[in-house]
């Protein structure tokens, strides 16, 4: 079956302020996709126009091919977990479950055995006759899961539904969640603010900001190629330093830094000499050196953190106010980083990504 | 309790609310109702013979009215009528309460809920009198409906029961819109959401998620209105006709023009137990508690 989400031109203006731009997208059957972006960025908007809460004022949205101009919320083929879940307090487990097919007028024998697959499938059968106030946090949200699933959308609109979870659980729902989209080959629509949860499951990514599509990219490509300054900063931890073009050879660009000095990183944008840029560069891939070379510098450590596997500092380097997020694996052989030290850090000039800084937002 | 007070506020205020709070029940409630149940159970004497030896507890003024089939039947028409009255407000408010608290804008609820409040600055009796005029034979209900040709002769609404009705809704729908508007209101959106994601039509969402989150809210206004109706005097009195009598207008009677206090007084209180044992069972038949309504 198409369970494609085709959002054509779709723009949402409320009075005079615009929460989602033009917007061109296609969502694949079957596909786990994100939108990232922080609060107040319209992702919640394009979902509520998918589900038919709100009507775009421009453009159209079609799923599986059909054009849901025409359709109201109640009759669209998507489905829909809440933030808050929005569980039915006063009805029990199995009564939630099976609330969708009550309303498509199932039979209660057909009904019951719906509820019971379901249970089984988010792992708590034994739920079935409880009352929701009696369920933990963990067990309400895979319930919410069940009921959405009961109605066999087409498309599953996930709100940000891990929000109010502790970390340890959130991280179990994670993988549980992508286990059953893999398992039900539903196309998952996944709202967050938390880049480790959109990058994490899946597909692709699409990184919003201000009503605006950032970019659409896989994981992977998102956090190694980012293609604006925002989705750089926002998807990951990222430094960002400040420069004027000074050299360029291909795809290689090479920046007056200031205090830092030249610093080169490869571009896909076009610059010509004495433009404003920015690079990035990853926490992770500033690495330690011996001597000073190109793309180093000298600098002081301020703070270290202890993370377990790895270091996490931010150092200043000499003479400057930048201060660097430098990430380092946490071998026995730490020796002098510790703060206050000075230590030389460089970084190879294809990590490193420099952007126009005239596409910032 | 006295504890909790007297350590916040010193012993000798706690004392003095307590004081006030005992004086308010005993004085004021307990002891006029005791005074009234005394008289409701002895004979109405001339002032001579009180305390005399015919001055005995009897049950006899509570017997009158088993023999008295028309006010059995003036009693039990007050308790449909009331009835009647308690639907027909919950009807016309509950989509009130509902646009109050789910789709008006904070604007619009406020102009609404102004637009409800101004009648009652005007008081009780000017209001019923306006539905007296409204509705009279050459009211301007009347006039409107023959002009839009809706009836070909007047309508007489205050013969039967229809104007009492009509000018009890209108007297005491505060009553109900207000816990009907708190309990919808406290309704978290997401779930009428959810309800409409899950495929649920607008009549389902309201009776299965709506009305049972707000039942405990319809339970309060519709016992503050059925007490209400069943207690008024002044809109039957105003707005009804001979045939349309209301019980309250017989224990009236019994109290100012038959001079007879006792008899008066047990038929006031059969009122009441009635009305508090048929409000009992509505509440058993629509499984709501005490703790329900106090919420």
């Amino acid at each position: 079956m198409d369970s494609s989400v085709h959002l054509d031109n779709v723009m949402m203006r409320f009075d005079n302020f615009v929460a989602v731009q033009q917007t061109d997208l296609k969502i694949e059957s079957g596909e786990f996709f994100s939108f990232l972006g922080p609060s107040g960025c319209g992702k919640t908007t394009l979902l509520n126009i998918i589900s038919g809460f709100l009507d775009p004022t421009e453009g159209t949205v079609r799923i599986g091919g059909q054009d849901m101009r025409q359709v109201p919320a109640n009759k669209r083929p998507t489905s829909m977990i809440f933030q808050n879940l929005a569980l039915f307090p006063l009805m029990t487990v199995a009564e939630n479950i099976e609330f969708g097919l009550e309303v498509r007028g199932v039979r209660k024998a057909e009904r019951r055995k719906v509820s019971e697959r379901l249970l089984n499938l988010v792992a708590l059968p034994e739920c079935r006759d409880k009352r929701i106030s009696d369920l933990s946090g963990g067990q309400k949200q895979r319930i919410a899961i069940a009921r959405a699933l009961a109605v066999e959308p087409r498309v599953l609109l996930l709100d940000e539904p891990l929000s109010a979870l502790d970390l340890k659980l959130r991280q179990h729902m994670r993988t549980e969640l992508k286990d059953i989209q893999r398992k039900t080959g539903i196309t998952f629509i996944y709202i967050t603010h938390d880049q480790g949860e959109a990058l994490t499951m899946s597909d692709r990514v699409a990184v919003m900001s201000a009503g605006k599509l950032q970019q659409v990219a896989d994981p992977m490509t998102l956090y190694r190629t980012p293609a604006t300054p925002f989705a750089a900063s926002f998807v990951g931890e990222n430094n960002r330093i400040e420069g004027q073009v000074v050299a360029i050879d291909g795809t290689r660009v090479t920046l007056d830094c200031g205090d830092l000095g030249r610093l080169s990183g490869h571009t896909h944008d076009t610059f010509r000499l004495g433009d404003k840029a920015l690079l990035f560069i990853r926490p992770e891939l500033l690495t330690r050196r011996t001597s000073m070379s190109d793309n180093c510098f000298t600098a002081q450590i301020r703070e270290l953190n202890f993370e377990g596997a790895y270091l996490m500092m931010e150092a200043t380097p000499l003479k400057s106010q930048h201060r660097l997020r430098i990430q380092l694996l946490s071998d026995m052989n730490l020796g002098d980083v510790a703060p206050g030290n000075l230590i030389i850090f460089g970084f190879a000039a294809e990590d490193a990504m420099i952007m126009s800084g005239a596409r910032d937002v | 309790m006295f504890k909790q007070l007297s350590e916040r506020f010193g012993p000798w205020v706690s004392l003095g609310i307590f004081l006030l709070m005992f004086l308010w029940l005993v004085m004021l409630v307990i002891l006029p109702q005791i005074l009234m149940i005394d008289y409701s159970l002895r004979p109405n004497l001339p002032p001579s013979q009180i305390g005399g030896p015919d001055d005995q507890y009897t049950l006899k003024n509570y017997a009158t009215l088993a023999n008295n089939a028309i006010h059995q039947s003036i009693f039990f028409k007050t308790i449909w009528s009331s009835v009647l009255v308690t639907v027909c407000t919950l009807v016309v408010c509950y989509p009130l309460a509902y646009y109050l608290a789910k789709v008006a804008t904070p604007r619009q609820a406020a102009l609404c809920v102004l637009l409800l409040i101004i009648p009652f600055w005007i008081n009780e009796i000017l209001r019923t009198f306006s539905w007296f005029i409204i509705l009279s034979y050459r009211g301007p209900l009347n006039a409107l409906l023959l002009s839009l040709g809706f009836i070909d002769r007047p309508i007489r609404f205050l013969s039967g029961d229809g104007g009492v009705i009509v000018g009890m809704v209108y007297a005491y729908i505060l009553f109900m819109i207000f816990p009907l508007y708190n309990a919808i209101e406290s309704l978290d959106s997401n779930q009428i959401k959810a309800a409409r994601n899950l495929g649920s039509g607008w009549i389902r969402t309201h009776y299965r998620i709506i009305i049972p989150h707000a039942k405990p809210g319809i339970a309060t206004g519709c016992i503050m209105v059925f007490m209400l109706s069943a207690g008024s005097y002044a809109v039957p009195a105003l707005l009804g006709s001979p045939g349309s009598r209301w019980f309250t207008q017989i224990i009236y009677n019994w109290f100012f023009e038959g001079g007879d206090w006792n008899q008066g007084a047990a038929y006031a209180f059969i009122l009441l137990l009635l009305c508090i044992g048929f409000i009992v069972l509505m509440m058993r038949l629509f499984k709501v508690g005490l703790g329900d309504i106090a919420r």
